[in-house]
């Protein structure tokens, strides 16, 4: 064998070992049946995200600083989980959830509403005063939001990366507790971020199992292992309801024991796309 | 053989022989890996600073294009093509000082880009007619997305038909006369935008939506149940009197309806082929009467809010593979639709139907049950 020859059966070889991962031997119509319980799970919860904003931005409005203060984190999870669709529409996640830090004059900047505006007010300046006319455009934005989404046909490959991309986000902006900077609440949206990508998770694992069932294994070890540490934060351990510590008791060593899974479970999230032929 | 015994010459050579087999390859994939990155540049580069993007306008032919985008900024940054407000493509959490490719698939148009900071102008994508990309015909893949939709609306509308023949039956138990007419014209509008799903189960279909003209003894045989048994008794009899067991099987079976649709799998070929069959089963009955009763109209009500939804959902597909087919089959449902009279001038009881043009109506409809007809062959789904 020439050398040359021997280079291309390696090269073969090598392109054989990059495909394989990525070749699916799913038929796309098993797809759709998960994409239309993902659609039906993210209309619940926008369901259960309009009522629970109509109660926080009526605690604004009503100057309920307690109340909305309360309200702020068990209000934001449902967005949180429900991501990878809300954030194709651009325009009302920046009206909804961008940050200070998106805008060139930070706090000051005009454009800049929403959630994190209102977390600004409510738990940094500790008032409500004011704040009317953000909760009232907040109101309208999620309503807005639901209806969109109702008549959004949902794109397969973005609902399928779903799953990755709500864990990398955990894992590059907010494990660092810059998502709820004033409120700490951080752990509220780690929550509803890794409800949302186990969501997903479990409706395509069926179509995975038989061909790859270590990796199921991996990604549910992993996120038990997430679960688990959230779960030493909660106010009461096996009560998902009842809420979480402050951000800011988290130590730095447990900070960073969340990184780990996290990001292990966005790489193995991440090839599930190819997986399923997408 | 005992375990520490030396494995043999041949076996060796084996051994040596297969690893720098594997060792080649991995060379291999590591030249082919550099391959790659010097194909980089054919990248369309894009830099985004902290005020905006570099260059701020793009124009790219229409097909694959490999994105590179670069954060010359100090701030981690998300990358995204817009078409409007919705994000067609995009590319988070690109760190200060790295660059990250995003390949993109994109039609002919101009698309916006967001450029780091929100308070950033937008960019501009212009991408232009691209004769030399192959058309690509629709593959199985293109339909997953329209399949899991129509599936979402079957379940939401299965959910409402039954919360509607729930009242419905409980207004004819309560022996309620005039709720009982109006919670059936909820339940039966819900159920003809059902009716090419029903279609697929001929029991269900039949115990539904048979009309006395298909059982022996007409409208006194006993197996003639349903909406239009209920339609005789509410309408013609004019009293709820007998009709609780009928009420009580229309409920029964609209909640078998919805089990089976949960896990009912649809042929892609069956999305126009069915919604033109059910309108034509409309048009063959309207064709037979002088003039539109409210009940046809109302039925015919469903069925056209049924077929938007299959127009809507192929609609993407269709703009893709046949723009001008598309087209005819909008300006047909919207005629049809506009043709139509509002859903309070047809409550059935009142006799309002003559307001109607029953020949535009048929004319209508039977347009549109043909170009359903044809689409499958279009969209190049057979079978």
């Amino acid at each position: 064998m020439s050398p040359r020859a021997l280079f291309f059966a390696a090269s073969v070889f090598g392109l054989m070992a990059l495909q394989t991962p990525a070749q699916a031997d799913v038929d796309p119509e098993a797809l759709v049946e998960p994409i239309a319980e993902y659609k039906l799970y993210v209309l619940d919860n926008l369901d259960q995200f309009v009522s629970h904003t109509e109660k926080f931005t009526q605690a604004i409005e009503a100057g309920d600083l307690e109340r909305a203060q309360a309200l702020y984190a068990p209000t934001r999870v449902y967005y949180e989980r429900i991501e990878p669709i809300a954030e194709l529409f651009a325009d009302l996640d920046a009206s909804i959830d961008a940050r200070e830090d998106d805008y060139e004059h930070g706090v000051e900047d005009p454009d800049f509403t929403g959630f994190h505006r209102l977390e600004y007010g409510l738990f940094k300046e500790q008032t409500t005063q004011g704040f009317t006319p953000y909760a009232k455009q907040l109101m309208t934005d999620v309503n807005d939001l639901e209806s969109r989404v109702q008549d959004l046909t949902f794109p397969p490959a973005q609902v399928v990366g779903g799953a990755a991309a709500l864990m990398e986000e955990v894992a590059a902006t907010k494990v660092s507790g810059e998502e709820d900077r004033y409120s700490h609440t951080d752990l509220w949206d780690f929550q509803g971020n890794v409800d949302g990508s186990q969501k997903i998770f479990e409706l395509f694992k069926p179509l995975v199992a038989e061909e790859d069932p270590a990796f199921v294994d991996r990604v549910e070890k992993n996120f038990a292992a997430v679960e688990d540490t959230l779960a030493h934060y909660r106010h009461e351990t096996n009560n998902p309801e009842s809420g979480f510590v402050s951000y800011e008791k988290v130590s730095e060593t447990d900070r960073r024991a969340f990184v780990g899974p996290v990001t292990v479970l966005a790489e193995d999230l991440a090839t599930l796309r190819g997986k399923l032929g997408l | 053989m005992p375990p520490s015994s030396p494995p043999s010459a041949r076996l060796l050579k084996l051994g040596i022989l297969a690893s720098a087999v594997l060792m080649l390859a991995a060379l291999g994939l590591f030249a082919l890996s550099l391959n790659g990155r010097d194909h980089g540049d054919g990248d369309v580069r894009l830099v985004v600073t902290a005020q905006g993007c570099e260059p701020r306008e793009l124009s790219v032919p229409a097909g694959e294009t490999r994105f590179s985008i670069v954060n010359d900024s100090q701030r981690a940054i998300e990358w995204e093509i817009l078409d409007g407000v919705m994000v067609l493509e995009e590319r988070e959490n690109i760190a200060p000082g790295l660059h990250q490719p995003l390949t993109a698939t994109l039609a002919e148009g101009d698309y916006a880009m967001t450029c780091g900071l929100l308070s950033n102008p937008h960019g501009t994508l212009h991408v232009t007619a691209n004769d030399d990309a192959p058309a690509v015909a629709l593959s199985r893949q293109d339909f997953i997305a329209p399949l899991a939709e129509y599936k979402v609306y079957l379940t939401l509308q299965t959910r409402r038909l039954i919360e509607a023949t729930e009242t419905l039956h409980q207004a004819i138990t309560a022996g309620e006369l005039d709720t009982a007419r109006m919670a059936y014209r909820e339940a039966r509008l819900i159920d003809q935008r059902l009716a090419m799903a029903t279609g697929l189960y001929s029991d269900l279909d039949e115990r539904l939506n048979a009309r006395a003209d298909y059982f022996a003894e007409r409208e006194q045989d006993p197996e003639f149940v349903g909406f239009h048994r209920l339609a005789q008794g509410l309408f013609e009899t004019g009293s709820t009197d007998g009709l609780i067991p009928i009420a009580t099987q229309l409920l029964e079976d609209t909640r078998t309806l919805g089990e089976r649709l949960r896990h009912q799998a649809i042929p892609p070929s069956q999305l126009a082929n069915g919604s033109a069959r059910v309108l034509k089963a409309w048009h063959a009955h309207a064709i037979d009467s002088k003039t539109l009763n409210a009940h046809e109209l109302l039925d015919l009500q469903g069925l056209t809010a049924g077929a938007e939804k299959i127009v809507t959902l192929l609609a993407p597909l269709l703009e893709r593979q046949a723009p001008d087919a598309l087209e005819g089959l909008q300006a047909q449902l919207a005629r049809l639709q506009q043709d139509l009279p509002e859903k309070s001038n047809i409550a059935p009881g009142a006799k309002r139907s003559s307001a109607v043009d029953r020949d535009a109506l048929l004319t209508d409809t039977h347009a549109l049950a043909d170009t359903l007809d044809k689409l499958d062959r279009t969209l190049a789904l057979n079978g």
